[in-house]
C-alpha cells in the first residue's frame, strides 16, 4: 500500500531518514559516559539527487551512513527507501567506504563481481556484465590485476564499479576520497559527475571537505557534532563542473564556515574545561 | 608498468633459485669433507663414526630390502591422517569457539594451555588406553596438532578485518555465503601459517610416538631396531631420511602454498 503510494505521488521521496537519533557509550576514567552524536536527524532525498553531507569528524556523518546502510540499528526513528521501512542490509543500498572494503584475494573482476555472485547471476553474465563496469570507470587494462597492484584512486574506481554492478537505489559515499591527493581526487571528482549523470543514480556523499560538498552536491546538508542535528541547508543549482572560486559558491562556503565555526568555538570549550578539571 | 613489475620480480626470483641451489650443494660438499676428514682421522671405531660412503651404502640397502619405502610410507600415511584427522575436528571446533563467544573464551585459553603441553608426555596414556598400535600413535599426533589448529581457526576468524565483513554483509552476504566468500579467504593467510605449524608438531610427535610405541612398522621402528643391533649408519640413514621428509614437507609444500597465497593478497609487499 505504502509502495503504491510512492508511485502515484511523482514528488515522492526515494530515501526518507525520519528522527534517526543514536547514541554510542564511552567509558570515562570513572564512570560510563553516553554520548548522543545524532539527534532526531531527517533528511529527505529525491530520486536521482546528489546530496553531500558536510561536518567535521566526530560529526556522526559515518554513523548515520551506516545506519542508512542498515549496518547499525539507530536507538528511535527509521529509514524509508521509497516508502518501505529498512532495518536490514540490502543491496539497494551501497556504501562506498574511505578505505574502499575491496576484497585481496580476488581480482579488480572478480572485485567487481562479488555482488552479482551473491544474488546468483551466472558466471558468463555476470563476467560480461562486471566488465562493462570495469571499463565505465576506465580500469580495463587492470581487470586481472589484485588489488594491492593498484594505486589509492584505481581502488576507489574499483569500489565505485562494485557498487554500480548492483544497480543499487541508491549509492551511499563515506569520505571516498579523503585519503587521495589533490590532483586524482579532482579526477575522480569528475568521473562521479559524468557517472550520476549518465547513470542518474542518487548519491548521498559524505565529506568532511567543505569544496568536495560544493563542488558535487545539488544540495548541501551541515550536520553540527555539538547537538548531532543538521544545522543547516543549502540548495546549489549551478551546472557542473564548478569552480569553488566563483562568487556564488565563495558566499556558501563562507556561510557553512560560520555554522562550523560555532562548533570549533564550543569544542576547544569543552577541552580546556577538560584540562582545567 | 605493471607488466615491467612482474617480469622484474620473475627474474629476480629466478636468480635467486639458482644462488640457492650453488649455497645448498657447497654447504653439504663441506659437511660431507669434514665429516669424511672426522671419519679418516680415526679417533672413534667405524662402528661409532660411519663415513658418509658407509651411511649411502646403508640407505642403498634399506632401499633395496624395500624396509625404506615401507617405513616411509607407513611413517606418511600415519602424518596424513593424523594430521587429517587434526584439521577437521581443530577447524570444527575452532569454528565453533567462533560462534559461541562463551565456548570460545574459555576452549581458547584451555587450547593455548594444552599447546605448550610436551606431546611426548600423551604418550604412557596413548599406550594404556590404546596399546601398542597405530591408534595410539595417530592419538598423540592428533593431541599434538589439534590445538594448534583450534587456536588458529579462532583466531584467523577473529582477526578479519571488520570492513570486509561490512562490505560483504552490505552487498548481500550471510550466514553462510558470508562465510564461504569473505571469511575463510579473508582468513587464509594466517590459517596457512598456523596449519603448517601444526603439522610440524605432528610431525615431531609422531617420529617419538613411533620411537615409544613400538610397532612392526614405520621410520620410527627402522631407529630402533638400529639402536637395538648397534647399527650406527642405519640410524643415520634413517635421520637423513627423516630430514628430507620435513625438508620436502616444510619448504616445498608448505612453503609453495604460502608463497602464492601471499603474493595474490599482497602482503609480500615490504619484502619487494
Amino acid at each position: 500500500m505504502i509502495t503504491s503510494e510512492y508511485k502515484q505521488d511523482g514528488n515522492a521521496m526515494l530515501l526518507q531518514v525520519k528522527e534517526v537519533s543514536k547514541a554510542f557509550n564511552y567509558a570515562d576514567s570513572k564512570t560510563l559516559q553516553r554520548n548522543a552524536v545524532l539527534r532526531n536527524v531527517s533528511i529527505d532525498i529525491k530520486d536521482g539527487e546528489f546530496v553531500t553531507i558536510v561536518g567535521p569528524s566526530g560529526c556522526g556523518k559515518s554513523t548515520l551512513l551506516n545506519i542508512i546502510a542498515g549496518l547499525e540499528r539507530p536507538d528511535s526513528g527509521n529509514i524509508l527507501v521509497k516508502g518501505e521501512s529498512k532495518t536490514s542490509t540490502d543491496p539497494d543500498r551501497i556504501v562506498i567506504f574511505q578505505e574502499g572494503g575491496l576484497f585481496p584475494w580476488l581480482t579488480v573482476l572478480e572485485n567487481v563481481e562479488f555482488g552479482l555472485k551473491l544474488s546468483g547471476v551466472p558466471q558468463e553474465k555476470r563476467r560480461h556484465a562486471a566488465s562493462q563496469f570495469v571499463n565505465a570507470v576506465q580500469l580495463s587494462r587492470f581487470a586481472d590485476s589484485y588489488i594491492y597492484q593498484l594505486s589509492g584512486g584505481m581502488k576507489q574506481r574499483v569500489a565505485i564499479a562494485r557498487a554500480l554492478a548492483l544497480n543499487p537505489d541508491i549509492l551511499l559515499m563515506d569520505e571516498p576520497f579523503a585519503a587521495l591527493d589533490v590532483q586524482t581526487r579532482d579526477l575522480l571528482h569528475n568521473q562521479l559527475l559524468q557517472i550520476h549523470e549518465a547513470t542518474k543514480k542518487t548519491i548521498l556523499f559524505v565529506t568532511h571537505n567543505i569544496n568536495e560538498a560544493l563542488s558535487l552536491g545539488d544540495r548541501i546538508v551541515v550536520l553540527s557534532p555539538r547537538t548531532g542535528s543538521i544545522k543547516r541547508e543549502f540548495a546549489i543549482g549551478l551546472p557542473r563542473p564548478r569552480d569553488v572560486q566563483s562568487p556564488e559558491l565563495t558566499v556558501i562556503k563562507r556561510q557553512i564556515l560560520k555554522e562550523l565555526e560555532e562548533d570549533f568555538q564550543f569544542a576547544r570549550r569543552e577541552t580546556r574545561t577538560q584540562t582545567i578539571q | 608498468m605493471l607488466e615491467e613489475k612482474h617480469v622484474h620480480k620473475q627474474s629476480s626470483k629466478r636468480s635467486f633459485d639458482v644462488s640457492d641451489a650453488a649455497n645448498i650443494a657447497l654447504f653439504l660438499a663441506a659437511f660431507a669433507g669434514i665429516w669424511q676428514l672426522v671419519f679418516l682421522l680415526g679417533i672413534w671405531p667405524t662402528y661409532l663414526m660411519p663415513s658418509p660412503a658407509i651411511v649411502v651404502t646403508e640407505i642403498g640397502n634399506l632401499i633395496e630390502n624395500n624396509s625404506l619405502s615401507i617405513g616411509i610410507g607407513i611413517t606418511v600415511a600415519r602424518l596424513a591422517a593424523g594430521f587429517m584427522i587434526s584439521l577437521g575436528i581443530g577447524v570444527g571446533v575452532g569454528l565453533a569457539m567462533v560462534k559461541f563467544r562463551g565456548f570460545g573464551k574459555t576452549m581458547s585459553s584451555f587450547a593455548v594451555g594444552l599447546l605448550t603441553f610436551p606431546s611426548i608426555a600423551w604418550v604412557p596414556f596413548a599406550i594404556i588406553f590404546f596399546g601398542f598400535n597405530d591408534f595410539g600413535i595417530l592419538f598423540v599426533v592428533v593431541m599434538a596438532s589439534v590445538f594448534s589448529v583450534m587456536i588458529t581457526t579462532y583466531s584467523s576468524i577473529r582477526n578479519i578485518p571488520p570492513l570486509y565483513l561490512r562490505a560483504a554483509r552490505n552487498m548481500g552476504a550471510n550466514g553462510f555465503t558470508l562465510f564461504r566468500h569473505v571469511m575463510i579467504p579473508a582468513a587464509t593467510p594466517s590459517l596457512i601459517l598456523g596449519i603448517r605449524q601444526a603439522w610440524s608438531f605432528a610431525w615431531h610427535a609422531l617420529i617419538g610416538a613411533e620411537l615409544l610405541i613400538t610397532t612392526l612398522y614405520g621410520l620410527g621402528h627402522i631407529l630402533m631396531v638400529g639402536r637395538e643391533f648397534n647399527h650406527l649408519d642405519t640410524i643415520i640413514a634413517t635421520m637423513i631420511t627423516i630430514f628430507m621428509i620435513g625438508i620436502i614437507f616444510d619448504r616445498i609444500i608448505f612453503r609453495k602454498i604460502e608463497e602464492r597465497v601471499r603474493s595474490r593478497w599482497g602482503l609480500d609487499q615490504h619484502s619487494e
